[in-house]
């Protein structure tokens, strides 16, 4: 194959997967440099091998792609398409053509102009025929708007740190300042232990329309009660069903009710409360009975918390017209995504959420 | 086995002598049979000075790698296994700061006059340590280890990097790329910035068992997947790399090869309850190589080869591949 350009190639993979594998531009030189380096010579095969060890991270990717790979390579070995069908572009902004410049007369004309003069197109035109396929991987690409990941290292802002305890750290710094200070060493210094004293109560809608969040709400759940993880010292958890009643229930199978006091009562003004529930927008209907009662239990957390923050799982745009757009305005409502994520940890520490834009 | 070494270094990365004294003994091979993929993974690394990020089914070899690289290449190795405290910084370098304090304590309480003491240069102590230098109270870690190399790379292996806090791999980040280097804020005076002349070659393991690595971490890495070797020859091939280079190895005593009718007959019967599909826990390649130095050293039974074959028969030593109680269960127990 004496056409084999392994950086056309390596280009048109990447355009295709730098947005799903999250590539950077110094992946693709990186790529290029082992181009030049040799690598992936030997045909497509191994420059593949090349690409694949560079640029996927999972084995889950690779059946991605290996698609994209076959895709592109199915295209550049398509003899070159018949150049495209002559078909003018259809003049319409287009300035009228310059009228060629005066030429010497000793000058042949050129014979071929390499710019294809536009010229008045026979109507109609039909839409050229693309031979590309534009078909971007596989369509039914799971939704996941938060990671694991992120849900650790978000919860880890949720700090509030005390220090407190008897005095049983050694404080070098402190020890060698004073030392040097004094010109002796007197004895070490110790500070009280730094504790985080940070208190979260997660409510969590369950069941129904929340079903298809269920993956999520438990992620939310395993990361925050693990507290070597999210390094948040008291968890509460309670359950419901779209609106919390008179009593609220301890387990996500929604059997072990407890009266709503009981859980008001763990609330006091140190208190962060994160709700995570759809306010109705995943069945996009509004009900008034719903927004009152759920009016009315907001009521009853914000006489007693602050830091109150509701995690919608559905987009933001799907709030419009339903229950979802009324309660956002009794609580501070955050799409369940990076970004929202963050946001609603930083109401919860009592931070004014930034706004975009 | 695939005797080539196959792996590519720059002709002015290479160590002077050939073999680097610190590289792992030229006598001791590492047995280590690499598949053709994992030689490019690894040359690609090497060549584009990236990390090579591994990841397979637990005894698989992915910590052995490091080792095999370092012997065929003749540099050095140093290990860093992480653990869950593991801190980004103790792979570099750790700072005694009490044992200076400890020592310039000492140097004045020897003296007669405590308060003259402060004129007096303090010496070195017993260890060669002098408190007027923080450098000698810097102790390197793995990575700093190989970044001071002079003469050539070194091979790093960052072992299990997942068990560490989730900050871990991006705390590394800044260190393993341009311009490799790191500073050593203690040392004000000295050598406060320690500039890699040769980028250690680092290999990373990991097996997910904490969730996924950051995706920037990933997107610097070469990624390999090392599959388990579940074609018969290839198993065959490992037995025999062990089996050659063993003779001051693992199990000790001048040991023969097990027979070959024990070798064809042990491949088959794990390879089919391994791909069978209904174990927990699939036993990867160093439980296989033990389960077969069992039947080769410990008690050879007779007949051993024929009872292998047959699939009612219950395998001997099963205590050596089924670590779950429902494996042990459906294979070790109920014959």
């Amino acid at each position: 194959m004496n056409d084999y350009e392994p950086k056309a190639i390596l280009l048109a993979v990447f355009a295709r997967l730098r947005k799903d594998l999250a590539l950077g531009v110094g992946e693709l030189l990186a790529a290029y440099r082992a181009v030049e380096g040799g690598f992936g010579a030997e045909g497509q095969e191994a420059l593949r091998e090349v690409a694949r060890l560079l640029w996927c991270h999972s084995l889950d990717v690779a059946d991605d792609f290996d698609q994209a790979f076959n895709d592109v390579l199915a295209q550049t070995a398509r003899p070159t398409p018949a150049p495209q069908p002559v078909m003018p572009e259809p003049p319409v902004d287009k300035p009228p053509p310059l009228p060629p410049p005066v030429q010497p007369v000793n000058i042949p004309p050129p014979v071929a102009p390499s710019q294809p003069v536009a010229e008045p197109a026979p109507l109609p035109v039909k839409t050229p025929m693309r031979p590309v396929r534009d078909i971007q991987g596989p369509e039914l690409r799971a939704y996941w708007p938060l990671s694991r990941r992120s849900m650790v290292y978000a919860w880890r802002y949720l700090r509030r740190t005390v220090k407190e305890g008897p005095r049983d750290v050694l404080n070098i710094a402190a020890t060698v300042e004073q030392t040097a200070r004094i010109g002796f060493f007197l004895c070490p210094v110790y500070d009280r232990r730094l504790k985080n004293k940070n208190h979260l109560v997660l409510l969590i809608d369950q069941g129904g329309s929340m079903v298809p969040f269920h993956r999520f709400t438990r992620d939310l759940v395993e990361t925050a009660c693990d507290g070597q993880k999210s390094q948040i010292q008291q968890v509460d958890l309670a359950y419901f069903h779209n609106v919390p009643p008179d009593h609220v229930f301890c387990d996500p199978h929604l059997m072990l009710p407890t009266p709503l006091g009981n859980l008001l009562a763990l609330i006091d003004i140190d208190t962060s409360v994160l709700i995570v529930s759809d306010a109705g927008a995943a069945r996009g209907h509004r009900s008034n009975e719903r927004i009152r009662a759920t009016a009315e239990f907001l009521a009853l957390v914000k006489r007693r918390a602050t830091q109150l923050a509701w995690l919608n799982p559905m987009p933001q745009a799907r709030w419009a017209g339903t229950s979802a757009q009324f309660i956002a305005h009794l609580a501070p409502m955050f799409q369940m995504d990076n970004e929202g994520f963050g946001n609603a940890v930083a109401a919860l520490r009592g931070q004014s959420p930034g706004r975009r834009g | 086995m695939t005797e080539s070494t196959g792996f590519i270094l720059s002709q002015e990365c290479r160590p002077p002598s050939g073999r680097h004294p610190d590289a792992p003994a030229k006598e001791k091979p590492e047995p280590y049979v690499a598949a053709d993929a994992l030689v490019t993974a690894v040359n690609l690394a090497i060549y584009l000075r990236r990390p090579l990020l591994l990841e397979g089914e637990a005894g698989c070899g992915k910590s052995r790698l490091a080792r095999h690289v370092a012997h065929q290449l003749g540099l050095p190795l140093y290990e860093w296994p992480v653990r869950s405290t593991s801190r980004a910084q103790e792979g570099l370098y750790t700072y005694d700061s009490i044992l200076r304090l400890h020592d310039v304590h000492l140097r004045q309480a020897n003296k007669p006059g405590l308060f003259s003491a402060k004129s007096a240069p303090l010496g070195r102590t017993a260890k060669g340590r002098n408190p007027e230098n923080p450098m000698d109270y810097v102790n390197f870690g793995a990575l700093g280890k190989a970044f001071r190399l002079a003469e050539c790379p070194a091979v790093v292996l960052i072992d299990e990097i997942d068990k560490a806090d989730i900050d871990f791999p991006n705390d590394l980040l800044t260190v393993l790329e341009q311009p490799w280097q790191f500073e050593i804020p203690e040392a004000d005076d000295g050598m406060p910035r320690i500039v890699a002349k040769h980028p250690p070659i680092v290999i990373i393991t990991s097996n997910k068992e904490k969730g996924n690595l950051p995706e920037p971490f990933l997107r610097r890495c070469v990624y390999f997947y090392i599959e388990f070797p579940s074609d018969k020859d290839r198993l065959k091939a490992i037995i025999n790399a062990h089996y050659m280079t063993e003779q001051s190895g693992k199990f000790g005593d001048g040991h023969t090869s097990p027979s070959a009718a024990l070798t064809e007959a042990a491949c088959e019967r794990f390879l089919a309850v391994r791909n069978k599909g209904d174990l927990h826990k699939k036993p990867g390649t160093s439980e296989f190589l033990d389960w077969l130095e069992a039947m080769r050293g410990f008690c050879d039974l007779p007949g051993l080869a024929e009872t292998l074959r047959s699939d009612e028969a219950k395998l001997p030593y099963p205590e050596l591949l089924f670590k779950i109680h429902d494996d042990w269960w459906r294979y070790a127990a109920k014959l």
